[in-house]
């Protein structure tokens, strides 16, 4: 059995070949435009950066993330990813609870209630229509009040709810533990892995989010990093960027700006990725299996 | 845990038979009802109300005079929903784009997973995996990003390489032949890593035995992967094919959002992006919720006829 055929030589070779490109494809993008946030000018502008950097320099970065328009969005954006992702999991996992008991009396009825906003909403403009009506517009809240439960998270976390063993419940009970007890001090604490898990996708929801803010948030003042980071994309011009005078960046190239802004951008979460990677992973696994 | 255990865990007074049973039962579980309180007054605020906000689709919707106020007129809004040239254009685009979605790009995490399970080094699988995921993290504006930075006309890497083999360099973000070959791709190096997760939890769900057995019966790796991996997972492959095809009508919304332009409205326009240009753009606001709400019933429809034959065919659905 353990002797390798030609074949399984073949099929080898192919399998790294193609992983490895595939690999390269997805870091491609990423190299290219962090080469360009971090080269010479010169090189940026006669178009010979590829993969590598040619040259090094910080001070396109640096102009882009001391840019007070750049450190606000930035902070508004951390500010609703933080608030956002605790009220939406604590929200979904209290929500989660009553209805992974599927036998007390009308849960069901409640549950068909939660699942059919899934396949049905009333669209974009009655969506927004209540936002004005509820005086919500410029108002940062309105990036998190309408996103805080995700149904399919909350699915999620029910059914990791209910692959617990229930004599746990059953013992405390016994022990004469109330329903908030045994919710809180034994089904929470259980259910931490997949609790992470779901808190990752609400954050990365709510950092992500464009459409949102492109929506409700028309004021300067209020806008997100992804609001300021589309302006700079498709637009780069330098006095998006910074408020400095022209002179100032006579030496840096709208292209260099846009690839140090998005670097600056992508930092946070690459920074993040290798942690939590091996959580999301499990958590994925908790909700897809099941299916 | 059901409605049994939930007896027994009051053991005192068994609740059965008696007609008020049921009132009884809830009322003694009221604590789990307190707990729904917050998110049912979600879902009524923010689910539901937008619901009924949907009959301004009946009217001409005026803000000043509300939904009370406004005129009705009828299916009036759809009628110029079908007459109208441009949503006709819009309608294909989405179906183009949705459709070459599928065909290029639902295979691919399938050939990720069955590939990944050929290698044994962890080390390298785990990288290759935590690589192909990554771009899922990153948001659309980034990925338009990354994009308009390598394909750019001047000193983008795609470009160069074009013109070192003697080509005409291309602005793909503002050409009507290229946008959509381009949200295909960005799409697909966004998500095709992410979406073999749950053909990898499939594969790993499979049985070794039949593994063991196929190789003594002198099955070699490629066989054992189109014999036993790849029928491991159909059941698998069929759902999420069925479960796809319910989104038909979602191309990308946010995703074209941020990468398109007036110069490709022609080609890469799409329900989701009309209805924000019509509706917020234009203050078109019955239109536009009439075309949200045509979107809405036809995707409704399809998730739920696609449930309903995943169901008959493999017995299971999302619900």
């Amino acid at each position: 059995m353990n002797k390798r055929t030609k074949g399984d030589l073949l099929l080898d070779i192919s399998v790294y070949l193609f992983l490895i490109v595939l690999a390269l494809v997805m870091l491609l993008p990423l190299a290219n435009v962090f080469s360009k946030s971090v080269s010479e000018e010169w090189a940026i502008i006669s178009g010979k950066v590829g993969i590598l950097p040619i040259g090094f320099q910080l001070d396109t970065l640096k102009e882009v993330v001391s840019s007070a328009m750049f450190l606000r969005a930035f902070g508004i954006s951390v500010g609703v990813t933080v608030v956002g992702t605790v009220l939406s999991i604590i929200l979904t996992a209290l929500t989660a609870y009553p209805l992974s008991k599927r036998n007390l009396p009308g849960i069901s009825f409640l549950m068909v209630l939660f699942i059919f906003t899934m396949l049905f909403s009333g669209g974009l403009i009655p969506s927004y229509l209540l936002m004005r009506e509820l005086h919500l517009i410029n108002n940062l809240w309105v990036l998190i009040l309408p996103g805080m439960i995700s149904v399919f998270n909350m699915l999620v976390i029910k059914s990791y709810y209910e692959s617990l063993p229930e004599a746990l419940e059953e013992s405390a009970r016994i022990d004469g533990a109330k329903t908030y007890t045994v919710l809180f001090r034994i089904i929470l604490p259980l259910s931490m892995p997949v609790l992470a898990t779901i808190a990752l996708f609400y954050a990365v929801g709510y950092w992500n989010d464009y459409f949102g803010p492109m929506i409700y948030i028309n004021d300067t003042a209020l806008k997100t990093l992804q609001l300021y980071l589309q302006d700079v994309v498709m637009d780069a011009s330098a006095a998006n960027v910074t408020n400095k005078s022209v002179d100032d960046l006579m030496n840096m190239s709208p292209e260099g700006i846009r690839a140090a802004t998005v670097v600056a951008s992508t930092v946070p979460i690459l920074c993040v990725y290798p942690f939590v990677q091996k959580y999301f992973i499990k958590g994925v696994l908790i909700g897809s299996v099941k299916g | 845990m059901n409605a049994t255990d939930l007896n027994r865990s009051r053991r005192i007074k068994p609740l059965r038979t008696r007609p008020s049973g049921k009132w009884r039962l809830a009322w003694r579980n009221r604590d789990y009802y307190v707990l729904l309180i917050p998110g049912l007054l979600f879902l009524l605020l923010f689910k539901y109300t937008p619901m009924y906000g949907v009959l301004i689709a009946f009217q001409n919707f005026n803000i000043f005079d509300g939904i009370r106020g406004s005129e009705w007129v009828g299916l009036a809004q759809f009628h110029k929903l079908i007459l109208s040239e441009e949503f006709g254009q819009v309608f294909m685009n989405t179906l183009l784009i949705s459709v070459y979605k599928i065909v290029l790009l639902f295979p691919v995490p399938i050939v990720i997973a069955l590939v990944l399970n050929e290698v044994r080094r962890m080390f390298f699988k785990r990288t290759v995996q935590t690589i192909i995921y990554l771009p899922h993290f990153l948001s659309w504006v980034i990925i338009s990003g990354l994009f308009v930075t390598i394909l750019s006309t001047s000193g983008g890497l795609v470009n160069n390489i074009i013109q070192w083999f003697g080509g005409e360099p291309i602005s793909f973000f503002v050409s009507n032949q290229y946008f959509r070959s381009l949200v295909v791709f960005t799409a697909g190096w966004k998500e095709v890593g992410w979406n073999a997760i749950i053909f990898i939890a499939a594969i790993a769900g499979i049985d070794q035995e039949q593994y063991e057995a196929a190789a003594i019966d002198g099955a070699g790796r490629i066989r054992r992967m189109l014999h036993i991996s790849l029928p491991g997972i159909l059941p698998t492959i069929v759902l999420m094919f069925i479960l796809r095809l319910g989104s038909v009508l979602d191309a990308g919304t946010e995703q074209i959002l941020t990468m398109y332009n007036p110069v490709v409205y022609e080609t890469a326009d799409v329900i989701g992006t009309f209805v924000y240009r019509i509706g917020l753009g234009k203050m078109d606001y019955s239109f536009s919720t009439a075309v949200g709400l045509f979107n809405s019933v036809v995707g409704f429809i399809l998730v739920i006829s696609g449930n309903y034959i995943s169901r008959k065919l493999l017995n299971r659905g999302i619900w």
